[in-house]
């Protein structure tokens, strides 16, 4: 279709083409109309509060008044705070169990049901009802099946005259229960992202494989994973993002105990803000939440961008 | 022709707005906010409050029968999640706060401290309440800095509710079929013992995984029977004291001899309770109602050998008393004209005179009269209960986060009775813990 | 057709134990929403003294009337209708405009800036949250529909993601439409935007899906009844112990509010897997 748009024929019309494609790659003020709507709001309702926010980590104050100019006392105060320091132990701990897992069986998922066939969409719908349910809900499932005497998995132990693993109030399992309820609430989205991704691949590369009698294995190692090493990298830094920022789940299923066992970073934040009414200690460590978080979603995409070169 | 068209149009017009506007003009409007959950289905037309059953129901029910009964005030009611704080929080900060809302007593403190709160003392006298009406503990619950910041509706506490068949069993039970309780920790031991070898059950069914208030509220019920006054200044807590260490040491006991049940949240406990799977369930007022229904229902753990409920048993030696909080009706801090400030006081006026038909809700009654009528010890198991409205004691009304440092004992118990924690560590971190807090104020 | 993942044709032993696998697993998937669902239609009281008797009769719709009862829950639908359906459309307009923006054309500081808006999908929900509030009371924004829609519109997650997916797309494809001469909106919007469909589809339904959900702003913002959302809505008509004394109710709650996104996720799954990609590129 390009080349019968193409008038004429001739080196002259490449020539202008060639200077069309230049054209296209300098940078043109006009250019960011397409960015500047976005932009806008991003400034004003994501930069601007976010530097508010940092102002008011440096004041002692409620929600009822400006405060006090406390300087860095926040910050010192959080890291004398044992409290604290666990916290954030716990939220990398939380995003280490989850994070793979959510991107692996994402992946898996998406692999396994990528086709135009009614019970692979049955098997869609499946995968990602369990997103639908808001957080209260999801809580409320696992916690009956993790609670003592009459809990799902108390029961089916009990068919077998075992006691069964208390999630929710031995220290060593309260991350990891929380971390299985969080894992099946939210597949939805890391599965849905790698399908997306396997629409994107031409399907001319998977036509010349298999002219070429490559094995199953081989296509997907050398044609499938490699063509949707992008969406892996974002799948894996959106849910680094998601994940450091767990709340309503260790909230609703064990209060972040026991012992603060299961406490991340955002129910300190929450405690801090709305329970303690310090808000300057709440907005310092948000503060060094985005920080831990900028540092971990560039480190994988660092990470993975030296890897692509390499590759 | 078009003319009388227009004319017309214009008559109908200004029917229809004169129509619309009316009740606005001619009524008061009162924004009232509050928890206890909406029940539009069973209870959105009911009037008579004495139909009702439960909290959503009664208090749905008494705020229809209001406006009903006054025509010239519109109360609109907005129903907020338990215990709503987050959003009044909120409403505040942005200056558009509701005029009547629910407020624990706990946390009277919290809002009044910033002056958020109006004083109602006044407005209480001119609708002919006076202070005496109320009960002590809904007195001192609702008092700070020695004015009134809320009418008190009610007051409520932990109870031991009692499966009497299990009792039986356990041969704890008196000549006059009343349960033996103990009057001493080590009563306390012996009879969980007993108990447990009789009947093979927990003495306690408690929900101690998913939860701060119970150990909280425990606490401090056994510290004020010991005369600890942990909080003589508002702003420093002594917990790291021979008394508190006594109470853990007690709760661990419980829990390492399996006098417990262990790793349930508070939706399990229920059920382990109602399934007979333990002799005594600490719980609130709020549930005398249900069990009271279970144990009529034939068939049910509570029907086989009966349901009782007391106050928690004086174990030590000191005061008589126990915990107590309350809910009560605040009032914001905000210019008002004197119609509104009428229907405020009318609206507060009309709750006390029903004081009676929310106490049916298990809560003992905040008024005086009602605790003492004919009425009210008419109703299932408040004769044995009523001493709570004497027993009852909350914090010091200066103490500000109340809800805050109920979590920071709640976790230090939770880690010192399952073992996570040493007891006297427990106790040091709790302390400063909670000094922490209150520095930051 | 049967298998676009691996290129075969016709289903070999591996496809079906790959299939039963899957199958077995979304049997697991299933069962606690299968479950929630049993638990909404059963009596709260009788839930509240046995669990257990949700595998048996009688079963009654009475928690779904209640919900249809309560006063103001169609106000209520209609204001989370507003509010997620209105900042979905801005947030896959404005992130497909900026997603062209950033993966294809250049403009001064094209780099520094799509890095900041990488920084700011770091920046959790808490650190603004309060600022937010505040500014949006000097606004007088709160409890109107603006006030609960706009702070959803400043997320990158959209810009992120559609970047990533322009970028996958070959460039020929454009650069041969530009020397069709045409104009640049008019390749973003013929040539490119129809290609990003299944990350259209994806976003539409996650940005939804989490505003439909979405607790707090709405929480601290849509704090009058009139303005409440489904999610908060629902929330405010549970008692105190409602998951002891109102299960059945409670999950009725939880399917009568998750249905909806269930019904748009399969009116819209048929544009995240079709043979779109095929067809475009030839």
């Amino acid at each position: 279709m390009a080349e019968a748009a193409l008038p004429g024929s001739n080196s002259s019309a490449a020539a202008g083409a060639r200077k069309a494609v230049q054209d296209l790659n300098a940078p043109l003020w006009r250019n960011v109309l397409f960015v500047s709507p976005y932009l806008f709001f991003f400034v004003t309702l994501l930069v601007v509060p976010l530097f508010w926010g940092i102002w008011l980590s440096l004041h002692k104050a409620d929600a009822f008044g400006t405060g006090r100019f406390v300087g860095l006392d926040n910050y010192f105060r959080l890291f004398r705070d044992k409290i604290f320091l666990q916290v954030v132990g716990n939220t990398f701990y939380f995003v280490l169990l989850t994070v793979p897992a959510l991107a692996v069986i994402g992946l898996l998922l998406a692999l396994a049901l990528n086709r135009n066939t009614r019970t692979a969409a049955a098997l869609r719908a499946v995968y990602f009802a369990s997103s639908v349910l808001s957080v209260t809900i999801v809580t409320l499932i696992w916690r009956t099946v993790f609670i003592g005497n009459f809990g799902l998995l108390a029961t089916v132990y009990g068919w077998f005259g075992a006691t069964a693993p208390a999630f929710l109030s031995d220290p060593t399992l309260a991350m990891i229960g929380i971390a299985i309820a969080t894992v099946w609430w939210c597949i939805g989205l890391p599965m849905m992202l790698f399908l997306s991704a396997l629409q994107q691949v031409p399907r001319e590369i998977y036509e010349a494989a298999s002219l070429d009698n490559a094995s199953r294995w081989r296509t997907l190692w050398h044609i499938t994973l490699p063509s949707i090493r992008r969406t892996f990298v974002l799948v894996i830094i959106i849910e680094i993002v998601l994940q450091f920022q767990l709340f309503g789940q260790a909230w609703l299923m064990t209060k972040g105990g026991p012992n603060n066992a299961s406490k991340p970073i955002v129910l300190y934040i929450y405690e801090a803000t709305f329970i303690k009414w310090d808000l300057g200690l709440g907005a310092a460590a948000s503060e060094i939440l985005f920080i831990l978080i900028m540092i971990a979603a560039l480190a994988q995409y660092f990470i993975s961008r030296r890897k692509g070169e390499e590759g | 022709m078009t003319l009388t068209l227009r004319k017309y149009m214009l008559a109908a017009a200004s029917v229809l707005a004169f129509a619309a506007t009316t009740p606005a003009l001619a009524a008061t409007e009162l924004t009232v906010q509050r928890f206890f959950g909406a029940c539009d289905a069973e209870f959105g037309t009911n009037t008579d409050a004495s139909k009702a059953v439960g909290e959503c129901g009664i208090i749905t029910s008494l705020i229809n029968k209001f406006n009903a009964d006054n025509p010239d005030v519109h109360v609109s009611v907005t129903t907020v999640e338990w215990p709503g704080y987050d959003q009044l929080t909120a409403q505040f900060a942005a200056g558009d706060p509701p005029d009547v809302v629910t407020v624990h007593h706990s946390v009277l403190g919290d809002y009044q401290s910033r002056g958020l709160l109006m004083p109602l003392d006044d407005l209480l006298n001119s609708v002919g309440i006076s202070p005496s009406d109320f009960t002590d503990a809904s007195l001192s619950g609702v008092t700070k800095d020695g004015q009134i910041y809320g009418l008190p509706i009610d007051n409520w506490t932990m109870l031991f509710h009692i499966n009497m068949d299990l009792f039986k069993k356990a041969e704890l039970v008196n000549a006059d079929g009343t349960p033996k309780l103990p009057t001493s920790v080590n009563e306390l031991m012996a009879q969980a013992k007993q108990f447990k070898e009789k009947t093979g059950k927990p003495y306690f069914v408690q929900n101690l995984a998913n939860e701060v208030a119970l150990y909280t509220r425990n606490l401090y019920t056994y510290l004020f029977q010991q005369d600890s006054d942990f909080f003589a200044d508002p702003k420093q807590v002594k917990l790291n004291t021979p008394e508190a260490k006594k109470v853990l040491e007690m709760y661990k006991a419980i829990y390492d001899n399996d006098y417990t049940t262990k790793d349930m949240d508070y939706a399990a406990s229920i059920n382990a309770f109602l399934a007979g799977e333990g002799g005594v369930h600490l719980n609130g007022t709020w549930v005398i109602g249900d069990y009271n229904a279970s144990s009529e229902t034939a068939g049910t753990a509570l029907n086989a050998g009966g349901y009782a409920v007391y106050p928690y048993p004086q174990l030590f030696p000191g005061k008589k008393a126990q915990y107590a909080d309350g809910h009560s009706w605040a009032v914001s801090q905000k210019d008002r004209t004197p119609e509104e400030a009428a229907a405020i006081g009318k609206f507060l006026k009309f709750f006390n005179d029903n004081d009676f038909e929310w106490s049916r809700t298990g809560h003992l009654p905040a008024v005086k009269a009602v605790l003492e009528s004919e009425n009210f010890k008419a109703l299932p198991h408040r004769d044995t209960i009523a001493a709570v409205a004497t027993l009852g004691t909350p914090l010091p009304s200066t103490v500000q986060r109340q809800f805050a440092i109920q979590d920071i004992i709640g976790q230090e118990m939770n880690a010192a009775i399952t073992g996570q924690k040493q007891i006297d560590a427990a106790l040091a971190d709790m302390e400063s813990r909670i000094n922490e807090l209150l520095a930051n104020i | 057709m049967s298998s676009v993942s691996s290129g075969m044709v016709g289903r070999s032993a591996g496809d079906r134990i790959v299939l039963m696998l899957t199958i077995a697993m979304a049997i697991v998937m299933m069962a606690p929403i299968a479950w929630v669902v049993a638990l909404s239609l059963k009596d709260n009281k009788e839930l509240m003294t046995d669990m257990n008797s949700v595998f048996h009769v009688p079963y009654t719709i009475a928690n779904y009337i209640n919900i249809l009862a309560t006063s103001s829950v169609f106000r209520w639908i209609l204001n989370s209708v507003i509010v997620s359906g209105v900042l979905t459309i801005l947030t896959l307009v404005l992130s497909s405009l900026a997603g062209y923006g950033f993966a294809r054309l250049n403009f001064p500081f094209r780099n520094a800036l799509l890095i900041l808006v990488l920084l700011g999908l770091a920046v959790p929900e808490q650190a603004v949250l309060i600022a937010r509030h505040q500014l949006f009371s000097w606004l007088k924004f709160h409890n109107t529909y603006h006030g609960l829609i706009l702070p959803g519109l400043a997320a990158p997650f959209g810009v992120f993601l559609m970047t990533q997916y322009f970028r996958a797309i070959p460039k020929e494809l454009d650069e041969a439409a530009l020397l069709d001469n045409a104009s640049r909106f008019k390749i973003f919007w013929k040539v490119l935007l129809p290609l990003t469909l299944p990350a259209q589809a994806t976003l539409g339904i996650f940005t939804f899906l989490s505003s439909w959900n979405d607790y707090f702003w709405p929480l601290i913002s849509g704090t009058k009844k009139e303005m409440y959302t489904l999610t908060i809505g629902i929330a405010s008509t549970q008692t105190n112990f409602a998951q002891s004394e109102g299960l059945g109710f409670l999950m009725s709650q939880a399917v009568f509010a998750g249905a909806p996104i269930l019904i748009l996720y399969l009116f819209f799954q048929k544009y995240i897997v079709t043979a779109v990609s095929g067809a475009a590129v030839r």
